[in-house]
């Protein structure tokens, strides 16, 4: 069954339609024809080892690449599930806040393939790096482009998942970024002044 | 959108070949892996800047000054794989009790037949000379900062200036002595003489001590126990150091007093970056940016210190 399904290629629309076609993804998701939701999580598994490999070739090589290819890299792929699956469940938690019928796996599905255009960062950053063009500034502009893809991806996820528009799923996109945003600044206040205090003390 | 796929597969490994061809290329010793050393081995301790004991004021109980530098001893005690030790100094002096309790300890490590080599860096003098004392060998610099053996004790006598401004001091005091070395009068002889004979007890140890370290006569130190400072070129010629060479030559001396391998591990003072960024930031909000700042911290104490 699974391998008749690896043959038939369907999986790969998953991957085109995040790219292309958001929305449709998102249809897709929702068919579950295949079901896409492990195999979603193969993209931060390559994600996490293609950010290994950029930042590699971005910095200075060291023998310490060859341990960040082994457990580093399986530490990266935890954190990067762990990061997805936080920030999912806040995303999911904001829009049944709003009325909307929670639904924390097919959300996972869509953050999941929502990181997908982040892997391209490493084609297009090997480029410049190779003909030594900028790289640093290139690694920085691409992440940017990248992560606004992935952006726009996610909040047109929301948007088709919900029913609702654009504008709408940003809003349930972005607060629980505010969120996370103003208790990691009252924490480094209030830790900042712990520690002025206790130092001078 | 398989061959998209292929294609980010392919360029994958590619990468990974490229930079591992990268790493092949250095050298074996650019690509050293850090791993964990162990086995016999030299332990290094510092002693950098003025000695005083401050152990108590350190963010989270952190010892500091004298204080870390006895911990870091103790540490190496405790350690049966150190077989030797290398002093790194690079020291002005400092208080009399701090600089004693450090001269003690590396007595006990001493006697414990734990090898000692003092390795002076810019300034290794008065009280930074005294411990380095208490090592089996001592090395240095050429252009080391090191001798001013003595003890010193000061105070601003400020009393002309009080008087210009019109300024009295209100002193209730339980003992004629209580207000020693007080700023806004002059030091009556009596005064003077007392702490005069405290300088000369203190002097006398250190010269006794320095004579115990480095196993000669006290009456051959005397004569160069003035408060000159000198040059370790000079040092040496005084024989108040066993050889003139770098840090790395007294790690190499300390290797072989110690019967050990050239290649043997150096076990390097290592403070957590969490407690060197904490000793930075208390270093920077009271004004301690190095050994300069301190020069004016020391009135009323009684020293074993380079003035310079």
């Amino acid at each position: 069954m699974i391998l008749e399904t690896i043959k038939s290629l369907r999986w790969t629309d998953f991957f085109l339609y995040a790219i292309t076609d958001p929305r449709e993804l998102y249809r897709r998701i929702r068919q579950k024809d295949p079901d896409p939701f492990a195999l979603s999580f193969i993209i931060p598994a390559v994600a996490s080892l293609f950010d290994i490999l950029v930042l590699s070739l971005a910095g200075k090589e060291t023998g310490f690449f060859y341990y960040k290819m082994s457990y580093g890299w399986i530490l990266v792929f935890i954190y990067a599930v762990f990061k997805i699956v936080i920030y999912s469940s806040l995303v999911d938690v904001t829009a049944q806040f709003f009325g909307y019928k929670g639904n924390i796996r097919e959300m996972l599905t869509i953050a999941n393939f929502s990181i997908f255009p982040g892997i391209f960062l490493l084609p297009v950053f090997y480029l410049f790096a190779v003909i030594d063009f900028a790289p640093g500034f290139f690694y920085v502009f691409f992440s940017i482009l990248f992560f606004i893809w992935y952006v726009m991806i996610f909040v047109q996820g929301i948007s088709e998942m919900h029913s609702i528009d654009f504008g709408k799923s940003f809003v349930i996109f972005i607060l629980p970024a505010l969120f996370i945003g103003i208790v990691v600044f009252l924490i480094t206040v209030l830790l900042v002044i712990t520690g002025i205090g206790f130092i001078t003390a | 959108m398989v061959a998209i796929l292929a294609l980010l597969a392919i360029i994958a490994v590619i990468a990974v070949v490229d930079i591992g061809l990268k790493i092949e290329k250095k050298t074996k010793s650019d690509i050293k892996m850090s791993l964990p050393e162990f086995g016999p081995g030299v332990g290094i301790v510092r002693v950098e800047g003025a000695i005083e004991m401050s152990g108590t004021g350190s963010p989270f109980g952190v010892p500091r000054g004298a204080e870390a530098v006895i911990k870091r001893l103790s540490e190496i005690e405790r350690d049966s794989s150190i077989k030797a030790v290398v002093l790194r100094i690079n020291s002005p002096g400092g208080t009399v009790a701090a600089t004693q309790e450090i001269y003690e300890k590396l007595w006990k490590l001493r006697k414990k037949n734990i090898i000692l080599v003092a390795s002076m860096g810019d300034v290794a003098a008065s009280g930074g000379y005294y411990i380095a004392s208490a090592c089996n060998f001592i090395v240095a610099n050429y252009g080391t900062i090191t001798g001013s053996i003595g003890v010193i004790a000061y105070s601003p006598n400020l009393k002309r200036l009080f008087d210009k401004f019109g300024i009295q001091m209100n002193v209730i005091k339980s003992g004629k002595y209580k207000d020693i070395l007080a700023t806004h009068r002059d030091m009556t002889p009596e005064e003077r003489s007392l702490l005069q004979e405290m300088i000369d007890l203190s002097y006398n140890k250190f010269i006794r001590d320095i004579a115990l370290g480095r196993n000669m006569n006290q009456e051959d130190i005397r004569p160069i126990a003035d408060g000159r400072v000198m040059n370790g070129e000079t040092a040496l010629k005084n024989k108040l150091i066993d050889q003139l060479g770098t840090f790395e030559d007294a790690i190499l001396k300390a290797k072989e007093l110690a019967a050990l391998d050239a290649d043997a591990p150096v076990y390097e003072q290592n403070d957590s970056p969490f407690q060197e960024i904490l000793g930075s930031i208390k270093n920077i909000f009271q004004g301690e940016m190095g050994l300069g700042s301190e020069l004016f911290h020391n009135t009323d104490k009684i020293e074993y210190r380079y003035m310079q």
